[in-house]
């Protein structure tokens, strides 16, 4: 168990998401980074989909009630375990009473990213619903009571697990396994969606050859982006339609939003084009204020992009079980 | 595993200078000595890692009582940093204490850690960051975290 100490808002309970349940319009949710989460329930031998606690505000701070594994990866926070400093994409251990503190990341830092995942051995004890323990905020269901972490809850660990779980290792961080970046900047890979021929060519050159900037209204729901005006042929007005996170939509202002893991299931935006699936950590680490760029794909890239992401979290379950098997053997 | 395994790896053996390859599989432990001539108990202490045990490492040359290095558990590339940190984990001078990490092991994705025999002042690191090292080698000079005599 666990118990949250510090008041910091937004903390929710995260598995890789609620998906097949738009048909009744209940959206995604789900780690922003799930990357970051199934890598880290990987450290502790725990399902890839294992319940974790996604921080994006610091500091944040909680108590172990008891033994317990625990893995953090995502954003590197500087963490510590009482007054012991503890390396980031790594499994730990702590005692009864020790008290974990991650602190803001470094804008400097390697990797500038903005979430970190805590996860427990056996993962969150939270109930499934709709077959997911993740945090459905717009419906207020799922995760801890529906609803961000306040201080003062306590989380289960489904199988602390402490002595039975080899912890003291780690990973190399996909960020720097897998890097996308365009010009020193942050990039993701993109798909023209439906409308995007309805803009016009100086605007889709545009976006494909500027930068974004992630303003400070962005959030879980979707990331409202500053650049270029994207202005169309003629103007549009669509129906409602069905949206999934990665689509990035454009509004009358010619400004983006990338609907994020919190979209509503529904939208009328003309869609310019979606974010690949595969890519979709990478913006849901990119912090506010920093700057993004977008590559052209195509379906079948995009697709392959989702496999090498398979493959290394195949990789990383393949080696983390491999050294679990070999400590249990020593 | 098969013996056309076997062969085709003591085939690729023989164009190294690789003196002993052994494979752990959780089917199986394999393992292949070019020179039978070595004696087997020196071999099975310096597997198991014990670090204590006499050997070459022990042999003391001066007042400074001799202590073990930091060595590899794993054949890896040696990193005196965090892959996400440019800060050394251990430089030369941080006191440690026994099974502190003093650097770190990069198996493909993987991360372990190179862990202080015991508890004393990382010396020098004798190993460059990135370098890759084999099974074994001596990776973390540490030195005793007594003060020096007052005569020296």
């Amino acid at each position: 168990m666990i118990e949250v100490l510090s008041s910091t808002a937004l903390s929710t309970v995260q598995d890789l998401g609620r998906t097949g349940s738009l048909r009744w319009g209940v959206g995604t949710a789900g780690a922003m980074d799930p990357l970051a989460l199934a890598a880290g329930n990987l450290l502790l031998g725990n399902e890839a989909n294992a319940a974790a606690i996604e921080v994006p505000v610091f500091p944040f701070v909680a108590r172990f009630a008891e033994d317990c594994a625990f893995a953090l990866t995502g954003a590197d926070c500087a963490a510590r375990l009482d007054d012991q400093p503890l390396l980031p994409w790594w499994a730990h251990q702590a005692r009864a009473g020790q008290v974990l503190t991650l602190a803001a990341p470094q804008p400097a830092a390697v990797w500038r990213a903005s979430r970190a995942y805590l996860c427990l051995g056996g993962g969150v004890d939270v109930p499934e619903v709709l077959g997911s323990r993740s945090t459905q905020l717009r419906g207020a269901f799922g995760g801890h009571e529906g609803r961000a972490l306040r201080q003062g809850d306590v989380l289960r660990a489904a199988a602390p697990g402490m002595d039975t779980c080899p912890t003291g290792f780690g990973l190399v961080p996909p960020a720097l396994a897998l890097p996308l970046q365009v010009d020193g900047v942050a990039a993701m890979r993109v798909l023209p969606a439906a409308e995007y021929l309805c803009y016009q060519e100086a605007s889709r050159a545009a976006f494909w050859a500027g930068e974004w900037k992630i303003t400070p209204q962005s959030d879980r729901y979707g990331y409202r982006l500053a650049g270029e005006t994207l202005t169309p042929i003629q103007p549009m007005e669509l129906r409602s339609h069905g949206i999934v996170p990665g689509v990035i939509q454009v509004p009358s202002g010619g400004q983006p939003i990338i609907q994020m893991r919190d979209a509503q299931p529904s939208g009328g935006y003309p869609k310019f084009g979606t974010v690949i699936e595969a890519d979709l950590w990478r913006l849901g680490q990119a912090p506010i204020g920093s700057r993004v760029r977008f590559i052209e794909t195509t379906w079948d890239d995009a697709v392959a992009a989702l496999g090498e992401l398979q493959g290394w979290l195949d990789e990383v379950r393949r080696l983390a079980g491999l050294h679990r098997w070999q400590r249990g053997r020593n | 595993m098969m013996i056309a395994e076997l062969q085709q790896l003591a085939a690729s053996l023989a164009g190294t200078d690789i003196g002993l390859l052994e494979l752990r599989t959780p089917h199986g432990h394999v393992r292949l000595r070019r020179d039978g001539a070595a004696p087997e108990n020196y071999l099975l202490e310096e597997l198991q890692g014990h670090a204590g045990a006499p050997g070459p490492l022990s042999v003391a040359t001066s007042t400074v009582p001799a202590m073990p290095p930091a060595v590899a558990s794993s054949v890896g590339v040696f990193l005196h940093h965090h892959p996400l940190r440019g800060t050394p984990l251990a430089p030369p001078g941080t006191g440690v204490q026994a099974g502190q990490t003093v650097g770190l092991l990069q198996i493909g994705a993987l991360l372990l850690p190179v862990a202080a025999p015991q508890a004393g002042v990382v010396a020098s690191m004798l190993q460059a960051h990135g370098s890759l090292v084999g099974y074994g080698t001596a990776l973390v000079e540490l030195h005793p975290s007594m003060p020096p005599a007052a005569d020296a």
